[in-house]
């Protein structure tokens, strides 16, 4: 199966280039040259978020900057992934344990990154749009899949979030085949009962 | 959990000496909660020890009835789930009762009271802020000039210690008060043996065990204790098994455990232990005088009271004296007529004669108990005098829990401001001025001494519910408030007052590090020291004393009338609680609403029949309920449950059925007798379905809740060879050549429906059921119903038999039709048997009912169509079928907090059943792959297995040759039910040991 989902980042980045991200399937030889360019620049200033892909969130929090311009790992903030069913989101006090200190170098981080300082200063937590939802039915432990596939297995099926923006759904992880094939391709259990209970 | 995997347990959970609370109360997210999660709300400071998906476990103690367990409460993203024994509790080892599993309902109780409420001008109810409150008792207390009284229902502890200093800085008085508070067990020890004490019972080393009425498996004294004791002594373990015989007027729960019972009509139990004391103590050894104050109790005047043959009588005495130790308990309806305290001092005089006291009857022990009925009495009389200005109750229940007739209502209207410091709604706190809400026990630090040696701890385990405050910090707060008398009282608050004691407590024991002494104290549990050695005992002066008085009751009806603590409800405190009115009662199986229990003579009599009201009218009162016939009762008596009737205490309580002790009248004496009336009995005419969760209450010859001799079971038969032995023909059992026929057949059979099946190398789950040693408490139910999210579905649902029950324990009546064949009981628990073979997979035309490749009968609730085929090719009947939305009415706000996130909430439309709580043994594997291993033995267990107190249920790998589970399933007295069906089920039971006269 070969999907190509692709977005056009608004304005001219750095590069000055409209990548288009291929996110299953076998990578193109374009896409590879536009990873490799992605990976030694930094990530674009974005003018129009409006156009962005994916729900809006409160904080224009840019996974983009943070795991792919400083090369963050994911598990930085997303703490219990290796450990636990769930991921865990990030306290506010670790978005603080930077932003103390980061205070944003153009005018719109230093917009957004007041929100967080605000909120904090408030006590009021940020809250978050979900964006990856499983049925209540289907049970995912994200532990057993970062152990199996390594800490970068994120992108299996959450897409390169590394190069998103805005985080949107590249894969429908609530459709049971998605899981399905990845399963018959490693050849491990299709077992109803290892989610569903 | 198994002893030998404790520490892997101990890995799991994860104590924290802290609450980990958030600064701003945020909630966490949860990947699974029961409502769609549209954001994610992070936490703004994450405690190190909180991790979503992850549960984490807390330390506490029990406080839903005075024998303080010890339990680890289970929170998942910072919100209490489960309640479970805590394993080195010394009071329950691990275990808990249903009572104490449910008290999270408490916690998440739709009827707890939100903030502190005054009656206004308009005399309702309306809330104020806690500044306003407290300032509102302040001024009352310092208005009072001493004229203060506090009842209250708290155990022994650090927070009865600074209630009792607090009431008397103000000049008032303090009664410490809960219903049943062995007021008869006490006068009896003060009596024979000069102690004003409540001794530990140990009943895993008796060998004979004699019960006076007493339901030691159910309310009496500390019942997870007991049955695990009673367990360890009545199962059948290396062919050794304790005789147990009942004496009284019912068979409760107790009672149907008992090998032999003697049923005696109420308030003759005396004169038989008397009897029995009399045979022993004339064997030998006993004092002179005492032989001589006993010798004109023989056998044959106890004969002449009672209608038990003296032959008998002898035989239980001599049997009673030659197995050392025995033990010998006094209580229940036994020790509730006029003449308990006669009967507990006879039962303390017969423990002395066959030595005893000092081994089974631990005293220096010390158990906690209230001031009695006699202290609320004075109180009762001060307050009906003018003499009490200001009452605050806390925690305690009078108007509901004492006979209308003692007039607490009409006394407590007379004091001019009354304070309910009390997290419901109840009856009493209905009438009263102004409502403190307290915290929940799982939201406040606290601490219990339920006996000597055992100093147990509770902790927050959340943030609280609603606007409440420790009841402690109110004591305080109100002192800050109101200062005078009450400005000593200056502890910052009421946890830094506990640090204090604490601190105090690690002086007194010369601990070098006093946080270090609280911070493991917290993490264990509280402080458990070894048992005090019991305290050397002789005879009081007064011990010759004992008589035998015989029983007069009220009135002048037919019947007597015998109230007597519901096994799921106690006092009524547990009518509140929907686990507990939907899991039924053990004896009768009825749930969510009152019944009046006849014995067949008297059905006979009456005419009556299962459901027909019958009206009882006492001097006191009337109440209707429908009847049910209950083999195991006396002649003369009928029998209601307490708890029902409430007209406060929330919607679940509220209006369902009728208040027993409104045939009672005023205590005469030093305690309540809930014996004291005689009743009469007519039908209305009327009917009222029963909501009963029995099927059909026989077993019918279908061997389901099997049994073997003690004779049998000691040579190792099987079932089989035990039946042949007792003199059966062979023919009817099937001969060698059938056997290899069906054998030959059933293989056949079993191979084509595992065709498409995967390869079997994983672990096979597996259980074992010892009938031996299961008592029918149900605790393994409620377990079920907390782990496993399932809807309580209410009195109407149940009588369209649509319980959702996944596991219960049916009850199967043995004889008791014909004269000559004494009626006992046997219990089952009934669970999906996860059949190898199983007769609901074919069925199921979406494979939604499918066989795992680790050996369980899968249910995938997202497959699933709701055909229900499947429940209707289930011999077992272990499926249940959604009707409705429970899943959006069952848990009204905030009871849907209770739920495990691990476990999918069923939708309408779906069947569902015994899963072997798959969201343990996937969370285990999860564990074990992190770590690189295979899953040990005992590391994980079933939530029924957890919870049974009699460790009647053992659960684990049955393709591991060295698991617990397969040692067990080789016992001989093994059998699969319904095996005939060729089901090959993974569940095996063990037969119960019939412990009869002549074995």
């Amino acid at each position: 199966m070969m999907r190509t989902l692709a977005f056009v980042l608004g304005g001219v980045g750095a590069a000055g280039l409209a990548a288009v991200l291929a996110i299953s399937g076998t990578p193109t030889q374009a896409q590879q040259q536009a990873k490799a360019t992605a990976d030694s620049t930094t990530a674009p200033a974005i003018v129009d978020t409006g156009s962005l892909k994916g729900p809006r969130q409160p904080i224009f929090f840019r996974h983009d900057i943070h795991a792919g311009q400083l090369k963050m790992q994911c598990q930085y903030c997303h703490y219990s992934v290796a450990v636990s069913t769930e991921p865990g989101i990030p306290s506010m006090q670790t978005c603080m344990g930077c932003h103390l200190v980061v205070s944003g170098s153009d005018s719109s981080a230093k917009t957004e990154i007041k929100k967080v300082r605000d909120a904090w200063n408030a006590k009021q937590p940020v809250e978050w749009v979900r964006v990856h939802f499983l049925a209540r039915h289907a049970h995912f432990p994200h532990q057993r899949h970062i152990k199996a596939l390594g800490p970068s297995a994120c992108t299996t099926c959450h897409g390169d979030v590394a190069r998103m923006p805005q985080v949107f759904k590249v894969n429908n992880v609530n459709n049971m085949g998605f899981c399905v094939t990845c399963h018959l391709e490693r050849n491990v259990s299709r077992d109803c009962s290892v989610c569903h209970y | 959990m198994s002893d030998d995997s404790s520490q892997a347990g101990m890995d799991r959970r994860k104590f924290l000496t802290v609450l980990g609370a958030s600064g701003g109360g945020a909630l966490a997210l949860s990947g699974c909660s029961t409502s769609r999660v549209e954001k994610l709300v992070p936490y703004l400071v994450q405690s190190e020890d909180q991790i979503p998906g992850i549960a984490t476990w807390y330390a506490s103690t029990c406080t839903e009835c005075s024998a303080g367990c010890g339990v680890h409460v289970r929170t998942r993203e910072g919100r209490a789930v489960k309640l479970e024994g805590n394993p080195e509790h010394p009071v329950n080892r691990g275990k808990l009762c249903s009572r104490g599993q449910a008290s999270l309902q408490g916690l998440y109780n739709p009827g707890r009271i939100k903030a502190p409420m005054a009656r206004g001008a308009d005399g309702r109810l309306a809330e104020i802020t806690w500044d306003d409150a407290i300032a509102r008792l302040a001024g009352k207390l310092t208005a009072a000039g001493g004229k203060v009284a506090v009842l209250s229902g708290a155990g022994r502890g650090t927070f009865s210690e600074l209630l009792a200093d607090w009431t008397g800085a103000l000049g008032g008085r303090l009664v410490r008060w809960e219903p049943f508070d062995h007021e008869p067990l006490r006068a009896a020890n003060r009596q024979v043996f000069g102690l004003d004490q409540l001794p530990a019972h140990d009943f895993a080393s008796a060998k004979y065990i004699l019960s006076f009425g007493a339901d030691f498996l159910e309310t009496w004294l500390s019942p997870t204790e007991n049955q695990r004791g009673f367990a360890d002594a009545h199962g059948f373990a290396q062919g050794d098994v304790a005789r147990f015989v009942h004496v009284g007027p019912r068979q409760d729960l107790t009672g149907l455990n008992a090998d032999e019972w003697l049923a005696v009509s109420p308030g003759t139990e005396t004169v038989v232990a008397l009897a029995i004391a009399n045979v022993v103590a004339a064997a030998g050894g006993a004092p002179a005088a005492l032989v001589g104050a006993l010798a004109k109790y023989t056998p044959a005047m106890a004969a002449q009271e009672t209608g038990i043959p003296a032959a008998r009588i002898e035989r239980i005495a001599h049997e009673f004296a030659a197995a050392k130790p025995s033990l010998a308990v006094a209580g229940g309806i036994g020790a509730q007529h006029a003449g308990a305290t006669e009967l507990c001092a006879a039962v303390n005089l017969l423990n002395f004669v066959a030595g005893n006291v000092g081994h089974t009857v631990r005293f220096g022990a010390d158990l906690a108990a209230g001031d009695g009925y006699h202290a609320l009495a004075q109180l009762g009389t001060a307050m009906g005098g003018g003499q009490v200005s200001v009452l605050i109750v806390h925690e305690a229940n009078p108007v509901y829990a004492l006979p209308r007739a003692a007039g607490f209502a009409d006394r407590l209207k007379k004091v001019p401001f009354k304070v309910a410091i009390s997290p419901f709604l109840d009856e009493t706190a209905a009438l009263c001025d102004l409502l403190l809400p307290p915290h929940h026990a799982l939201e406040r630090w606290d601490d219990a001494a339920p006996r000597a040696g055992v100093r147990s701890l509770m902790q927050p385990v959340m943030e609280p519910v609603y606007t409440t405050r420790a009841a402690g910090d109110i004591l305080l707060a109100t002192a800050r408030k109101a200062g005078g008398a009450l400005a000593r009282f200056n502890a910052p608050s009421w946890e830094a007052h506990l640090r204090g004691r604490w601190q105090a407590l690690a002086a007194e024991r010369k601990e070098a590090d006093a946080d270090a002494f609280w911070h493991a104290a917290l993490q264990r549990g509280g402080v458990f020291d070894e048992p005090p050695t019991p305290a050397a005992v002789t005879l009081a002066p007064t011990a010759t004393q004992v008589s035998y008085t015989r029983p007069a009751f009220e009135g002048k009806g037919n019947y007597v009338f015998a109230a007597y603590p519901h096994g799921m409800l106690h006092d009524g405190r547990g009518a509140n609680k929907p686990w507990l009115l939907e899991v039924a009662d053990p004896v009768t199986k009825i749930t969510w609403n009152s019944w009046v229990e006849v014995g067949p003579e008297a059905a006979r009599a009456l005419n009556v029949r299962n459901g027909e009201i019958l009206r009882l009218t006492s001097p006191h009162g009337t109440l209707e309920a429908p009847a049910y016939i209950h083999p195991g009762l006396h002649p003369d008596v009928v029998a209601m449950p307490i708890g029902y009737g409430h007209t406060e205490y929330g919607a679940f309580a509220q209006g369902r059925g009728v208040n027993a002790l409104d045939l009672l009248g005023a205590p005469a004496g030093e305690f309540v007798t809930y014996v004291s009336t005689r009743v009469a009995v007519e039908k209305t005419g009327d009917y009222r379905k029963l909501a009963t969760v029995e099927g059909t209450p026989r077993q019918l010859g279908r061997g389901i809740a099997e049994a073997i001799p003690l004779a049998a079971a000691r040579k190792g038969l099987t079932l089989a060879e035990a039946y042949l032995q007792e003199g059966h023909p062979e023919h009817e059992l099937n001969t060698p050549l059938e056997v290899q026929a069906l054998k030959g057949w059933s293989e056949k059979q079993f191979e084509m429906t595992r065709k498409g099946d995967y390869a079997r190398t994983t672990p096979q789950w597996g259980m074992a059921i010892d009938l031996a040693r299961c008592t029918g408490c149900q605790a393994c139910v409620t377990a079920c119903y907390a782990e496993n999210n399932i809807p309580t579905v209410g009195e109407y649902d149940i009588l369209k038999g649509r319980e959702m029950t996944w596991m219960r324990i049916e009850r199967y009546w043995e004889g008791g039709e014909e004269p000559g064949v004494p009626p006992s009981a046997r219990f089952v628990p009934m669970l999906c048997q996860h059949c190898a073979n199983a007769p609901c997979e074919p069925v199921c035309p979406v494979y939604a009912a499918y066989h795992t490749a680790d050996g369980l009968n899968g249910q995938v609730y997202n497959r699933c169509v709701g055909t229900r085929y499947c429940a209707n090719n289930c011999p077992y009947k272990v499926r249940y079928f959604n009707w409705y939305k429970y899943n959006e009415i069952a848990w009204p706000e905030p009871l849907q907090l209770q739920l495990n996130p691990d476990v999918t909430v069923r939708a309408r439309g779906v069947m569902e059943k015994c899963t072997f709580c798959i969201q343990r043994i996937r969370g285990a594997q999860n564990q074990a792959r992190l770590e690189d291993r295979p899953i040990r033995d005992g590391e994980f267990t079933t939530a029924c297995a957890q919870a049974c107190p009699s460790d009647a249920i053992v659960f684990g790998d049955t393709g591991d040759p060295e698991s617990r589970v397969v040692a067990i399933k080789q016992d001989p007295r093994g059998y699969r039910v319904l095996e005939d069906l060729n089901t090959r089920s993974a569940i095996t039971y063990l037969a119960k040991v019939l412990h009869s006269v002549e074995a």
